[in-house]
């Protein structure tokens, strides 16, 4: 309506400033959020594309490289039956430990943080532990077992640990603190009145469990069930450290073995991975389809989860026999083999030594690794977060910009569904070829670090934003502070409890990485877990128990600093 | 001219759905302009659309010739460099800071050190007599306090225009009319242009130099309090002003007549229509127990009696006559003794007087909103 009006040309020279301030600075917030988008998409993207068009190439010569081969279904059929066994074995142990922790004991109340435990844990160690007690011949728990009468006589067994029953068991093991993690939150959800309910109606302590507590956390146990699948489907460690020795295959250590042989067949490695991938894919386009609008799923207030009665020894008994089981078993075959000169099943105490972590020190390139280590992982973590608070921003706060949140929620989901193996392996194409070759440096470490800790950043601060409302950033602005300003004074602080949460997180997911970064590393830059591969294959076990050790010293030390800035509940918001 | 804030032909709307249509709006500067109006007439959209808190779709929002939002000419100064101050129903402190660096925030991200250095925190905090509480955290403080500081934060940097989203609607009825009283003097003091959003009717007579009553995105009426409670000027603003009894009138051969067949002299011009609707405040209707007790020259109607409440002084009564219900309230000294043992259905007789209606044509296409009571 005011189309018509003129204005002195004075005038209209005073009001152009404002005009000009105002559009350029709605242009750089879009624009600054579709640069963004645009380099995570290049980082996250465009290996998954290249990985494709390289299977796809020479009339799909990859695909009929990998899928041509006589044992090809042998391998689907371990893969899938390493997914499902580990899923079950996860959701079932996750799912009683979830609910145990919450009927500790007040006395045993610190047995809370035993469940989560395993994750800092590396998996690397963890698995090497439970070769050195289970394997079938110098295990030292099969030793142990073969005192018993019914197992006497024997050199070997009762247990292999080298067989595909086992490596599932141990999978689903190291799964169970994700399953955990989902269950526990959803447990916390449910209100403590229903629990009460139940029980003055006359249930007892497993009636609830069964009738109350399982039916009210289905949503919760079919998305952490969602992502335990895609993990196990995922699992790299486990079947390559220990299914070498009776070639036991997965799709993920085809790709490994592809990509080490010699010459590197990048196609069929492609091709190998492709199934994980689309079904990575599926699960994130049903999740997105079935959660729709994530704000809508925010509850506040209500009485949490926090049953008074029914509080019991058996819930510390639960979960002190899992701590025990799934890290303090493997913690003594790693601490008895790394003191040990060798690893033999019969046990001498008298030669028990140091020499093997004086050994940490003088071998080279293991304090490197450390180093390495710390210092990528500590880099992907700083890159990570300000990164995962722009695109929380984007896709809670930027309702004007739709398709830049959608691309921005569906590419940091994309590393959740995707197993890390497909991104080293692509991150390993892309960049040793142009534009940038950085095969060998520790940048690309870095970078693929970004990409697989950039849904942890983005997620979690999503959530932390969405509860946070709008209203504190609204009256930021009114006061004259602009979008950086405001961040920096007033959302990164009130963030802080979810981004110390969510640095602790990723700096322990990282320090224990070994899927992506076997593929990435080069003979001269490793990282811990690389390194301690390569020690494991030449069989220099003492060392590789020390270094297991020291990994995970070295994240538990994370852990610790993280809990001293960000206070003791640091862990409790995982 | 220059020294107004405009609001010209402003549209804002969520999908399909209007929320903000076609609206005008001018106020001088110094000015308090409430914008009253039921929930989700679009009162808080248009604030938050001065504010930069919203993108309209079109329009022009002019700050004294400073034009911030201008679709045709493509500009729309983010929320920041607007020179606003805002307080918000949530208090919106942030729970991080002290009451001083929240008071301090606005200074700071403009600059205005100097300010600071004059101890114009400690005065804002003064202003609201909170001073003591300077270096509390908000979760220390209770609803009022918090509400006091976020006026003091919002007036710290002396705005020009200062943005209050239902301020009071968190507090409780004692403390609602403290900090009310508060604004109201911290603006004939300081003399801030203020446009105040809220559904409460007496918070708008109490506070604005000028009412805008809103309905469904448009202005239905702009003005004085005194203007807009003598002369109402529409039916949907009689009745969200608190007009709550509604008559149909209909011409008959001696003027006018009830939907139960009461005639009667409206005494004034009505302009040529077939129907028309009275609007009355309770206070002015009268209760009485049999007709014969009416005065002359009033208006009486039979009824029977609905409910009545106890309210101390008087006793709030609702009655039926014929179809239409009536609300009213009767004097507990004159009629307390047989109201407190009156039953539902006992026959009563209300009285209307003509000169203290409002008329309104009646509208096939007025659908009334239910306003507050």
């Amino acid at each position: 309506m005011t189309t018509t009006e003129t204005k002195p040309a004075t005038k209209t020279a005073t009001r152009a400033r404002p005009r000009l301030r105002a559009d350029s600075a709605t242009w750089r917030g879009r624009l600054g959020y579709a640069a963004l988008i645009l380099v995570l998409g290049y980082l996250i993207v465009v290996p998954l594309y290249k990985l494709q068009s390289l299977a796809f190439s020479d009339g799909a010569a990859g695909y009929e490289a990998q899928y041509g081969r006589p044992d090809i279904g042998e391998t689907l059929r371990t893969t899938f039956a390493l997914a499902l066994g580990s899923l079950v074995i996860a959701m079932v142990l996750g799912t009683i430990l979830a609910f145990a922790t919450s009927r500790l004991p007040r006395r045993m109340g610190f047995l809370r943080i035993v469940p989560l435990l395993p994750i800092v844990m590396p998996s690397v160690a963890n698995i090497v532990g439970w070769a050195f007690l289970l394997s079938p011949g110098p295990g030292y728990l099969n030793a142990l077992l073969r005192h018993l009468p019914w197992w006497s006589g024997s050199d070997t067994g009762p247990i292999n640990v080298y067989s595909t029953t086992w490596i599932i068991i141990i999978t689903g093991f190291g799964l169970t603190s994700f399953v955990y993690l989902f269950v526990s939150a959803g447990m916390q959800n449910i209100g403590s009145e229903h629990l009460e309910a139940a029980e003055i109606s006359g249930s007892s302590t497993i009636g609830v469990f069964f009738k109350v507590v399982l039916p009210l956390l289905r949503p919760s146990l079919v998305y952490g069930g969602g992502v335990a699948l895609l993990l196990g489907l995922g699992q790299f460690t486990g079947p390559l450290l220990l299914g070498q020795n009776e070639g036991v295959k997965v799709l993920t250590t085809e790709m490994y073995r592809r990509v080490s042989e010699s010459p590197t067949n990048f196609a069929a490695a492609a091709a190998a991975g492709s199934p994980l991938v689309i079904f990575g894919l599926l699960v994130i386009f049903a999740q997105r389809y079935l959660l729709g609008n994530q704000t809508r799923f925010v509850t506040h207030g209500g009485k949490s989860f926090a049953p008074t009665h029914g509080r019991s020894a058996w819930a510390a008994v639960v979960v002190a026999v899992y701590g025990l089981v799934a890290l303090v078993l493997p913690l003594i075959g790693l601490i008895i083999v790394s003191l040990s000169p060798y690893w033999s099943a019969d046990l001498s105490w008298d030669l028990f030594t140091l020499d093997n972590y004086r050994a940490l020190f003088d071998t080279p390139g293991i304090v490197e690794s450390v180093v390495t280590s710390v210092v990528t992982s500590l880099a992907a973590v700083a890159i990570c977060v300000p990164l995962g608070l722009g695109v929380a921003q984007l896709i809670v706060r930027r309702r004007d910009l739709p398709i830049l949140r959608l691309l921005g929620d569906v590419i940091t989901a994309l590393p959740l569904g995707i197993p890390a193996v497909i991104f080293g392996v692509g991150f390993l194409l892309t960049y040793t070829q142009g534009p940038f070759i950085l095969y060998g440096t520790k940048t690309i470490i870095v970078l693929v670090y970004v990409v697989l800790m950039v849904p942890f950043a983005t997620r979690m601060q999503l959530t932390a934003l969405v509860s946070m409302g709008n209203t504190y950033q609204e009256a930021s602005a009114v006061s004259g502070a602009g979008p950086l300003e405001t961040a920096f004074r007033v959302t990164l602080p009130m963030l802080k409890p979810a981004v110390l949460s969510s640095v602790a997180l990723m700096f322990i997911l990282l320090t224990h990485e070994f899927a992506a970064s076997i593929m990435v590393r080069s003979a001269t830059t490793q990282v811990m877990g690389t390194l301690l591969y390569d020690h494991w294959t030449n069989g220099s076990y003492p060392l590789v128990g020390a270094m297991a050790i020291l990994m995970s010293v070295v994240t538990g030390a994370g852990v610790v600093i993280a809990m001293m800035i960000g206070g003791r509940n640091v862990l409790d918001n995982l | 001219m220059a020294e107004k804030f405009r609001v010209e032909g402003l549209n804002k709307s969520y999908g399909s759905n209007v929320i903000v249509d076609d609206l005008n709006l001018e106020m001088d500067e110094g000015e308090f302009l409430v914008l009253l109006g039921p929930s989700g007439c679009g009162k808080t959209t248009t604030l938050r659309c001065l504010a930069g808190l919203e993108t309209p779709e079109s329009g022009l929002i002019d700050f004294k010739g400073r034009a911030v939002f201008h679709s045709d000419r493509r500009i729309n100064v983010p929320a920041h460099k607007r020179d606003i101050g805002m307080v918000f129903q949530s208090y919106a402190l942030w729970p991080n800071m002290t009451v001083r660096k929240n008071i301090a925030y606005p200074l700071k991200v403009r600059k205005m050190r100097d300010a600071i250095d004059k101890g114009r925190v400690e005065e804002a905090a003064e202003m609201v007599h909170c001073g003591h509480l300077l270096d509390r955290y908000p979760a220390q403080l209770s609803g009022g306090q918090q509400q006091r500081i976020a006026v003091a934060r919002g007036l710290a940097a002396r705005p020009d225009l200062v943005l209050f989203d239902e301020p009071l609607s968190n507090l409780d009825a004692r403390l609602r009319d403290q900090v009310r009283t508060e604004i109201h003097r911290l603006h004939e003091s300081l003399g801030f242009g203020a446009v105040f959003v809220t559904h409460d009717q007496s918070e708008a007579f109490a506070l604005g130099d000028r009412l805008a009553i809103m309905r469904a995105g448009k202005m239905e009426q702009v003005d004085t309090p005194q203007r807009v409670f003598d002369n109402p000027g529409t039916e949907y603003v009689a009745e969200f002003i608190g007009m709550s009894n509604r008559l149909e009138l209909h011409r008959s051969a001696q003027g006018w007549r009830t939907k139960s067949g009461v005639d009667l002299d409206l005494r004034r011009d009505v302009p040529d229509v077939e129907g028309v609707v009275a609007r009355i405040w309770p206070d002015d209707v009268e209760l009485y127990r049999d007709a014969d007790s009416v005065p002359t020259g009033m208006l009486a109607l039979k009824a029977e009696l609905l409910s009545s409440e106890f309210g101390g002084r008087h006793y709030d009564v609702v009655v039926a006559a014929g179809p239409e219900e009536f609300r009213l309230r009767a004097n507990s000294a004159l009629h307390g003794a047989w109201l407190r043992q009156a039953e539902e259905g006992e026959p009563v007789v209300i009285a209307l007087r003509p000169e203290t209606m409002q008329i309104y044509p009646l509208g096939a296409a007025t659908p009334v909103v239910a306003g507050a009571a």
